[in-house]
């Protein structure tokens, strides 16, 4: 099951401001707080943090609130934080974040059906982020079959996605997160 | 009393002519700054001598004087734009203040505003956003997406206040046209503040590090070109690193004063130097971020 935690409504409890902006770092430490109270409370595996609505995201408010979260959360055994309602208002912030800090996300940015990967990744991940989005869950035999690579290539490619929590592995096996 | 005769062009290049007059800091005297004969001030330059008093009176120095300016064009304008509002509260006025109540000019898309707190950043944004984007997309051919940074970068200027002066600070934002200097309009965001400035700021941390050549510049390089912060958190340093990439896709400028120093990032359209040191004093530090109308071949 997935947590859904939708950040405008939680921004405009945590910071008395008429605004939707998503702006400053105390903002953010102030977010990411009752954020990690809320998947402290409940027992999903998957979080998904929900961006409809927020209208600017700065730097400093997408390190507390995206970066840092990925990082306590990457602590942790099983537990996947993937983004949603992302447009343009939010995508520079949050690649540079993730940029500085080495990580990746999957977020399904406004417009688009399919996910994508923010942040660093290889081109290998992200072609093999698309392909078992599209194929469903399956081994490393399925996606070399599918886009004609080695096994060995395919194999690195799932694990580096695994390793980064876009993708959920186990005994072998890969499937994409739930996302909606 | 020292007089000290406000350039009649207050802008980031003439502030050091200021920052001449007032010599030694602290003053061992108090001071009169006599605006009479200035015809124009910049958001950087009105911002500035906010923070030259608040300075002062955070220094339990005497009340600074300032003479407005003579011309009822340039005192309404500066009225318009926030500046004696903010003044009043550091400055003995002396001379006619313009009438209350009017709009901001056209061009002033963010009168003089006082950053003491994170709330008044969020109220600076969300200010911006309202009045800003038609303005920059109509008149400087700024595509959404460079509007959309150019309120990032706003808000991360803001925040060094918040962050690292340690004290408040002034933030104003105006269109104006560069014919002589570039040939095109520019909007400028000007965020100045009375606070312990770079140098002080990073000492404790990187003094030892840089050995000799430690002092303003070489604090303002690590800062701006380097994002180092005075904080642990490799979150940090951002902000500043934020704000040079935007620019950097937009031909646009940093310059950065603080103590005796100027350190810019400056595109090949202007002609400023990279760093500046051996300035006379000004308290606090200075920050202005200038991003060109956009040219047809370049959208």
């Amino acid at each position: 099951m997935m947590q859904r935690i939708d950040l405008a409504p939680l921004l405009r409890e945590t910071v008395a401001t008429p605004y939707s902006d998503m702006v400053t770092r105390s903002t953010g430490a102030a977010l990411r707080d009752r954020i990690e109270q809320t998947i402290a409370g409940a027992s999903h595996r998957t979080t998904q943090l929900d961006f409809t609505a927020v209208g600017l995201l700065d730097f400093s408010c997408a390190d507390e609130v995206v970066a840092k979260l990925l990082l306590r959360v990457a602590a942790e055994d099983e537990h996947y934080v993937v983004l949603s309602g992302i447009t343009d208002s939010h995508l520079d912030a949050i690649d540079h974040v993730l940029e500085r800090h080495g990580l990746s996300v999957a977020a399904l940015t406004e417009g688009e059906a399919a996910p994508r990967v923010l942040g660093v990744v290889t081109p290998d991940a992200v072609t093999a982020f698309q392909t078992i989005q599209r194929l469903g869950a399956g081994d490393a035999n399925r996606l070399a079959d599918a886009l004609t690579w080695t096994v060995e290539r395919a194999a690195d490619a799932l694990q580096s996605l695994a390793l980064r929590r876009l993708i959920q592995a186990a005994g072998g096996t890969y499937r994409p997160l739930t996302l909606s | 009393m020292r007089v000290i005769t406000v350039p009649t062009s207050l802008d980031d290049r003439t502030l050091d002519t200021l920052a001449q007059g007032i010599g030694e800091w602290p003053p061992t005297e108090g001071i009169l700054l006599d605006a009479r004969a200035t015809h124009w001030a910049s958001p950087y330059g009105l911002t500035a001598v906010l923070t030259l008093g608040q300075a002062m009176a955070e220094a339990k120095l005497p009340t600074p004087r300032l003479t407005i300016p003579d011309s009822e064009e340039v005192r309404s304008y500066w009225g318009r734009a926030g500046f004696f509002l903010a003044a009043a509260e550091c400055f003995e006025l002396v001379g006619k203040l313009p009438r209350k109540n009017s709009d901001a000019p056209s061009d002033v898309l963010l009168p003089v505003t006082p950053v003491r707190a994170a709330e008044d950043v969020h109220h600076v944004v969300g200010r911006i956003q309202e009045r800003a984007q038609r303005i920059l997309s109509s008149e400087l051919n700024l595509e959404p997406k460079a509007t959309l940074g150019f309120a990032m970068a706003l808000s991360e200027a803001c925040q060094n206040i918040v962050e690292h002066a340690g004290t408040g600070g002034w933030v104003a934002v105006q269109t104006y046209n560069w014919r002589k200097r570039l040939g095109r309009k520019v909007v400028v965001i000007a965020v100045s503040d009375s606070g312990v400035g770079f140098r002080r700021s990073l000492e404790p941390t990187e003094a030892k590090k840089v050995g000799d050549r430690w002092g303003d510049g070489a604090a303002l390089e690590l800062a701006l070109l380097h994002n180092v912060s005075r904080f642990r958190d490799p979150g940090r340093g951002q902000g500043l690193a934020g704000i040079r990439r935007y620019l950097g896709r937009w031909q646009g400028k940093i310059s950065v004063r603080s103590g005796t120093a100027r350190l810019a990032v400056v595109p090949p359209w202007d002609d400023d130097v990279p760093l500046a040191e051996h300035l006379p004093f000004f308290p606090g530090s200075q920050v202005q971020i200038t991003i060109p109308a956009q040219e047809a071949v370049t959208r």
